[in-house]
């Protein structure tokens, strides 16, 4: 099938690959034949019978479909006769017969191809005099979606898209001929988590989104070519603007990152950035209370507040915690503050230095529709990466991968062959030692079978057998007893593993978090070095640009370029480009920045506060001053509030799971004064320098401070570093981005042009990675919950009630469950608690109230509570740090 | 939750998905169990089934509303009444039949009986057009169908009503009146009806008694009884030499067809396509009622020389007595160890499955029937891969008529060169020739191909009935063919003749249509038939159909325009051949052939027109009316603002 074929279309001589389709042909030749029901990213079907064309053989022509017919050399193909248009404009007719023809006030007026396509090929005149068919119309499929069934052409695309992509045939064709229409059952919505999709691939205003009806005319729309950042795939998308307001996101097509796919959460969840809560000019508190300021005064406050605070406490007595979903720019500038002007390494994000993660990220997006077993530990990708979960089921569908699932909560993907292995939260490196001591035992039986006189360890690849000697304790019954997996379960799930051939691991920071997070790792390496996988073990993050703040050095130990703190040379090298160099010395981590080991803070985008320990500890703060789109509850105890734009108001690049760095232009005109993160940094560090007197004089009003000239008066203070660093000056994104090219050589060829529309990525061998060899991955047991109580198992959920998802449109709010927790219904029966009724969680970190429900997918012995619940229950109880934490329930 | 199913019915269900390679292809079979305990499709039980196909429910939604015999939009009478209505039932005064039921019952069509008892429905072709007017019962209780045919007078009609209100109409499902219909033939081509008047024709000792299964055995096992042994090849190579042709309505030669399984690719299948639905056709429900033997010898050896341990009798649903007799023989032969796991004692092996369809026309076509035999809406395939490379799950397939593979024992019985004796060298054989309409005596005749039209309706048929008057057309191959004139009955009953009269021998499914006929009506009639039938697929068939028929049926009440017949013949000329499958021309065929040959009929009818049509100015979109008949409320409650203010900063 690889071999080219040759044919010719329109007299015009084209070859393309064996095995294309007609119609692709003619399209990569720049011949336009019209289509309804083909689509390149669906199987052919041949439905629609638009794309008509003339086959000319020596036995006469015939008049055929081209979207089902593969090329075959020397086919003669012609576009243009009047066969060709005779059929076109019939079926045009026939589609139209029964359209409403009600384009002035349909969604997709505008943009539609059966409008398009009737202008161009159509009859012109309608032959058709009779009553048309009518079938229901504003007829919801879930709270996104509606669909107009009269305007329907029958394409299946939609269809196909649910079976095909989504793998959730929840959309039919229900009845025949032409009483056939688009339903999905009674009572039972389109659920599927990028059912949105089916919008914009819809050929005619049958599917509209429901979030953005009648909110524009297509053509009155300002089209920017974006990403998404709700998650690290960071699909492609388009933003719409009109009026200065997002009126809808569409997929925008990157067959690397995301085909043409997006999911329901970055396509509907837009109103945020146009919410009318959102911060519109800084706030400052006065007598207790915040009061709108100008960004002079608010920059002069920060300013003035930190000095003091390090002035009095020493350097380390401030720390910066930031959200990674900042864009890369600001996350640079985030750290360079704090390490070059302030002169720690106090900078963090929630999932920064708590996470043992894999530097170089996913190897390829692509490499999951080539492998033929992923392994997901701790990760549920349907509800924390939709697009990434689509790709999984591809592989399983078309390549049959299978997936060895481990996850504390039976997660949807455990659906698919394969082996799930129900391990109790906190155990997963336990269970991974298990499978790979089951690998050596079944090598060592094969090598005694094949009569080979090497010892067993030796056939099985690098190391010395005394290197595995610590795996003789992971006997099957020491797994079942320390992680709940049978004996039968983990041989199942062995022979997965050594049946596999290019088996990808990936692992989620629930997984990875903590002590037993980082043996959970070097269990998997261990893992994955036994089947020669060891490049193919990748950490698969929750925020958006979680991997770019990591190349940016964004975190307490490691320097930008995952240097390490501890890199006298590296450090040398980034004095020269700074004038000072970063300290040795590695900074607090986030848990303990929020928790009170500095005396001023700096909060970009994240919200500690919703935990009360953690508030209670930042009202505690000499300092505090954050930075975001919303009050936050952290927000409303700060002193200095800084309001940010968001991602469609302001340039800025992004780096997703696969080291891809693009780049999100401003698409909309940014809420109130709001500015962009990185904006604000680079405002603040000339402040700071201006303040410090390290500018030239007299540049910055801000030199006049009062404060300012008193202090100029006194000697230099302790904590001042001798050499003064280089100039502040950041006059657009640009000078960012070209500093952070010279910084992380890897992202040195990274320029805003050269990013082009669709990403670039930077090569897995710039990054360090941790030396093969066999890492010792001992973890305590995760006995069985103790009596009365339940190990609490948490994971994402894409409709979570964090603040994007809670200021989004009402028809998404809906989406959003009030805070819950799951139990399983064996449990649930003999707990004799009633479902429905509101329970109380304990843990040894606090209580809280929540709904209780049943739910099959949660194990025996344990709580399910989503992550990132309105209030974030489950965060406040302990999880997701990495130890197994007990709850009880009553 | 309203409805649970039973545990006897979930085990029954379970029970019927072991019968298939794959379980969904039972989905069918177990909605008809559903629906017999819960009376109808309700959402929830659909739900419920689907959860035991492990499904989604909406596909087992979209599979039932796809079939006539499903009922997910209504609960029906305890005795559902459809009496067919299609062209040749027409002919022979099924308008009378539903005056008398509606007059009888105090309801119209598509009506239930207050009390509950009956609905009263109208259908298509059946597969009784010699004996019509008919129709056919439905028991809801138990899902056991029965049919009520010759209902020429009121009191056959009373007698058949009376039947059914005494409860006592369903201890057997066997036709009303019993034993089979009227049929004849050539006494030397009589072979494939020979046993049918036989008393317990459709049991395996009368099969036997008649030499049955020895010719099956003897090819399998060799020398019994003077029976050869032969290879699978030698069979293929029989039936090849003998050029015997497909049945169902292509003619495509069947030995050619088994040579293109490829070689080495197992399993395979066998799959009998007894969807005969082309109305006018209905050969293959006697030979299957009243003997089933011959066809399931015809299997054995097909599967045989084809290399399958598989077969399925895709039965279409109606046929439900049809499906019991197949039943019955099949568990009779089983029993002798004539199928199983050892047949006749050999290293062969072969299961037969009887598969019923649940009413859509569309699953005779070879690839929709493998759609429909699979689990899944009757829809066609692309083709290639056809399949006999890739056909059900997949896999090799081969699909044959029933009256096919009846032949196949014959053939090797007698040879090749006997059967090619009658016939034409291209049309070899004989076959069994559905005579229905306006004639004297409808009925079957099984006759050597090239048999002329005049011989069969005059000799044969007796001649046009005196209501007819005089013969006024001949639609020789099915409704799907075009019909001829008067001026055409010595044309030659076999393919090449036929098409050089410009239509086809299809399933052989005469119709007479006399002088008293409309033939405006007779092309309503016949497009109402396809736009009912269509599948959907494709646009040209699906919205054509309905168009056609729109416009008939206004030239017929009298608002007919001139131009509406260069209309007509602009659609079909866009439907045929541009469509997804052969229904296009299936669909056109008989209305090309009307308007060229009647044209001066449809003429008049709009000449006299006494109305123009009301033309809707614009289309009603607003206000909604909310969905019309016979669509499900949504799942959601509607929209009720258009367009909500969206907050704006």
């Amino acid at each position: 099938m690889a071999d080219t074929v040759s044919l010719t279309i329109d007299d015009k001589q084209i070859s393309v690959p064996g095995g294309t389709l007609v119609v692709d042909a003619a399209r990569s030749a720049g011949i336009q034949i019209p289509v309804f029901c083909s689509h390149p990213k669906l199987d052919p079907v041949g439905v629609c019978r638009m794309c008509m064309v003339e086959y000319v053989t020596p036995r006469g022509s015939r008049v055929d479909v081209s979207c089902t017919v593969p090329v075959t050399d020397g086919m003669v193909v012609r576009t243009d006769t009047p066969a060709v248009k005779a059929a076109r404009e019939a079926v045009l007719g026939f589609l139209l017969i029964n359209h409403p023809l009600d384009c002035p006030i349909c969604d997709k007026g505008g943009e539609c191809p059966l409008q398009d396509q009737t202008l161009q090929y159509g009859p012109g005149a309608s032959k058709f005099v009779e009553e048309k068919n009518h079938k229901a119309k504003h007829y919801p499929l879930s709270e996104l979606v509606i669909l107009d069934q009269e305007r329907c052409v029958l394409c299946w695309r939609c269809v196909r898209y649910m079976g095909e992509w989504e793998d959730k045939p929840q959309l039919g064709l229900h009845k025949r001929g032409d009483r056939t229409f688009i339903d999905v059952f009674p009572g039972q919505p389109l659920d599927g988590k990028t059912s949105g999709s089916v919008i914009d691939i819809c050929p005619v205003g049958a599917l509209t989104d429901r979030t953005a009806r009648f909110d524009y005319r297509p053509w009155e729309l300002k089209k920017t070519a974006s990403i998404c950042t709700l998650c690290p795939v960071g699909c492609n998308l388009r933003l719409d603007e009109r009026m200065h307001e997002l009126r809808r996101i569409v997929a925008r097509e990157n067959p690397a990152v995301n085909e043409d796919w997006i999911c329901d959460k970055g396509r509907f969840v837009r109103d945020y950035v146009d919410h009318p809560e959102r911060l519109k000019t800084p706030l400052l508190r006065e007598n207790g209370a915040l009061r709108p300021a100008t960004w002079d005064e608010a920059l002069q406050r920060v300013v003035e507040r930190l000095g003091a605070v390090i002035e009095a406490h020493g350097a380390k007595s401030a720390g910066a915690v930031a959200a990674a979903h900042v864009s890369n720019e600001a996350a640079f500038l985030c750290q360079k503050f704090f390490r070059v002007l302030l002169g720690n390494n106090n900078v963090d994000f929630p999932s920064g230095a708590a996470v043992r993660a894999i530097p170089t990220g996913l190897p390829a997006i692509d490499a999951l529709k080539q492998s033929d077993l992923i392994v997901l530990v701790g990760l549920d990708l349907s509800e924390s990466a939709p697009v990434l979960d689509l790709m999984i089921k591809r592989a399983v569908k078309r390549n049959n991968a299978r997936l060895l699932i481990l996850n504390p909560r039976r997660i949807e993907s455990a659906r698919y062959p394969g082996a799930y292995l129900p391990v109790r939260p906190g155990s997963a490196a336990i269970a991974l030692n298990g499978l790979a001591a089951w690998l050596l035992a079944k090598r060592a039986a094969d090598a005694r079978q094949r009569g080979s006189i090497k010892p067993a360890a030796q056939t099985s690849g690098p190391g010395a057998q005394a290197e595995w000697a610590w795996l003789q304790a992971f006997t099957p019954d020491h797994v079942e007893a320390g992680s709940g997996v049978t004996a039968a379960t983990l041989a199942a799930a062995g022979e997965l593993l050594a049946g596999s051939q290019r088996a990808l691991f990936l692992y989620g920071p629930d997984a990875g978090a903590g002590a037993r997070g980082a043996a959970t790792v070097s269990a998997l390496n261990n893992l994955a070095g036994l089947l020669g996988r060891a490049e193919c073990v990748a950490y698969i993050p929750s925020e958006a640009n979680s991997q770019g703040a990591r190349d940016m050095g964004l975190l307490p130990n490691a320097l930008p370029g995952h240097g390490s703190l501890a890199d006298a040379g590296l450090r040398e090298r980034l004095g020269k480009l700074w004038g000072v160099q970063p300290p040795a010395e590695p900074g607090f981590v986030y848990e303990q920045m929020i928790n009170g080991a500095v005396r001023a803070l700096f909060v970009m985008g994240v919200n500690p506060a919703l935990d009360p320990a953690a508030a209670q500890a930042l009202r505690r703060l000499d300092f505090l001053v954050v930075q975001d789109l919303f009050l936050t509850e952290t927000a409303q105890l700060a002193e200095v509030v800084l309001p940010s734009a968001s991602f469609a108001e302001a340039d800025g690049t992004y780096t997703n799971l696969e080291r891809r760095v693009q780049r999100a232009p401003k698409g909309i005109r940014a809420q109130g004064e709001s500015r962009a993160d990185w904006e604000i940094l680079a405002a603040l560090g000339q402040y700071w320098q201006t303040a410090q007197g390290n500018q030239a004089e007299g540049s910055e009003t801000a030199a006049q401070a009062e404060w300012k000239r008193k202090r100029k008066a006194k000697p230099a203070r302790a904590w001042r570093q001798a050499a003064p660093a280089k100039p502040w000056s950041y006059s657009n994104l640009a000078a960012v981005s070209e500093e952070i090219g010279r910084v992380v050589p890897f992202y040195s060829g990274f320029r805003w042009e050269a990013l082009g529309p669709g990403g670039l990525q930077w090569s897995a061998g710039a990054a360090p990675r941790s030396a093969r060899r066999v890492e010792p991955a001992q973890v305590a047991p995760a006995p069985a919950a103790p009596a009365g109580s339940f190990w609490l198992a948490s994971g994402p959920i894409l409709w979570d009630g964090g603040t994007i998802t809670a200021h989004s449109h009402p028809q998404v709010l809906k989406l959003i469950p009030p805070p819950f927790v799951a139990l399983n219904p064996a449990d649930l029966a003999s707990s004799k608690l009633s479902e429905g009724s509101e329970v109380s969680v304990t843990s040894p970190r606090g209580s809280v109230r929540l709904l209780l429900r049943a739910d099959a997918s949660t194990q025996p012995g344990t709580a399910w509570l989503p992550l990132g619940l309105a209030g974030a229950p489950a965060e406040m109880l302990g999880a997701a740090r990495g130890e197994p934490v007990a709850v009880k329930i009553g | 939750m309203l409805f649970e199913l039973s545990e006897q019915a979930k085990a029954e269900i379970r029970a019927l998905m072991a019968r298939y390679p794959q379980p969904r292809s039972a989905l069918g079979m177990a909605l008809y169990v559903a629906q017999r305990e819960a009376g109808w499709l309700p959402p929830e039980v659909m739900d419920e089934v689907a959860g035991l196909f492990a499904l989604e429910p909406t596909e087992v939604r979209a599979f039932a509303s796809f079939y006539d015999m499903l009922h997910d939009d209504g609960e029906p009478g305890q005795y559902q009444i459809k009496i067919c209505t299609n062209v040749p039932c027409r002919l022979r005064g099924s308008a009378r039949l539903v005056n008398a039921l509606e007059a009888r019952l105090q309801v119209k069509l598509g009506q239930t009986t207050p009390d509950g008892r009956f609905t009263l429905g109208p259908s298509e072709c059946l597969g009784s057009c010699a004996t019509a007017p008919m129709f056919m019962c439905t028991e809801k209780a138990t899902g056991k169908i029965r049919y009520f045919e010759g209902l020429e007078t009121p009191e056959k009609v009373e007698e058949a009503l009376a039947l059914i209100e005494s409860g006592q109409a369903f201890t057997t499902t066997e036709r009303w009146p019993l034993g089979p219909g009227r049929h004849a033939g050539h006494p030397d081509t009589n072979q494939l009806l020979a046993n049918v008047d036989k008393p317990d024709s459709h049991k395996i000792e009368t099969y036997l008694a008649g030499g049955g299964y020895r010719l099956a055995r003897g090819t399998i096992l060799g020398d019994v009884e003077g029976v050869a042994w032969r290879s699978p090849q030698q069979v293929i190579d029989e039936v090849k030499a003998a050029n015997l042709r497909g049945r169902g309505g292509a003619g495509f030669p069947a030995g050619v067809k088994w040579g293109f399984l490829p070689a080495g690719v197992y399993p395979r299948y066998l799959v009998v396509n007894a969807d005969e639905s082309e109305p006018g056709t209905f050969k293959d429900r006697m030979i299957m009622e009243y003997d089933p033997h011959q066809l399931i010898e015809g299997i054995i050896l097909a599967a045989y020389a084809i290399g399958t341990e598989r077969a399925f009798i895709y039965v279409r649903g109606e046929y439900y007595f049809a499906a019991e007799r197949l039943n019955d023989a099949i568990a009779e032969a089983r029993a002798c160890g004539f199928l199983g796991d050892k047949m006749f004692g050999s290293g062969n092996k072969l299961d037969i499955v009887v598969h019923r369809g649940a009413g859509a026309y569309e699953c005779g076509e070879e690839t929709a029937l493998l759609s429909s035999l699979e689990g899944n809406r009757g829809q066609p395939r692309l083709k290639p891969p056809f399949p006999a490379v890739a056909g059900l799950y997949a896999r090799p397939t081969i699909v044959n008529n029933v009256e096919t593979i009846s032949n196949v024992p014959h053939i090797l019985r007698h040879g090749a060169d006997w059967y090619k004796g009658w016939g034409s060298a291209a049309s070899p054989g004989f076959r069994i020739y559905c005579l229905s309409g306006q004639v004297k005596y409808p009925g079957l005749y099984e006759l050597p191909h090239g048999t002329t039209l005049r011989d069969l309706i005059y000799n044969y048929g007796g001649g046009p009935n005196e209501a007819a008057g005089e013969l006024k057309a001949v639609i020789p191959g099915g409704l799907s063919f075009q019909m001829v004139d008067a001026s055409q009955l010595d044309v030659c009953l076999d393919n090449e003749s036929l098409q050089k009269a410009g239509t086809g021998l299809g399933s052989a499914g005469v119709i007479v249509i006399g002088q008293n006929q409309s033939m405006v009506e007779i092309a309503q009639r016949t497009l109402a038939f396809f736009h009912e039938e269509s599948c959907g697929k494709c646009t040209p068939c699906r919205e054509g159909t309905g168009w056609l028929e729109k416009i008939l049926a206004r030239v017929e009440a009298g608002e007919g325009r001139t131009e509406d017949i260069a209309l007509m013949l602009y659609i079909a000329d866009m439907i045929g051949g541009k469509s997804f499958c052969p229904f296009s021309y299936a669909a056109i065929w008989g209305l090309q052939s009307n308007l060229a040959k009647f044209r001066p009929e449809f003429d008049a009818a709009i000449a006299a027109a006494k109305g123009k049509p009301v033309l809707p100015v614009r289309p009603i979109y607003r206000p909604d009316t909310g969905a019309p008949t016979g669509m499900t409320t949504p799942s959601l409650p509607a929209e009720e603002k258009y367009n909500e203010p969206s907050r704006r900063r």
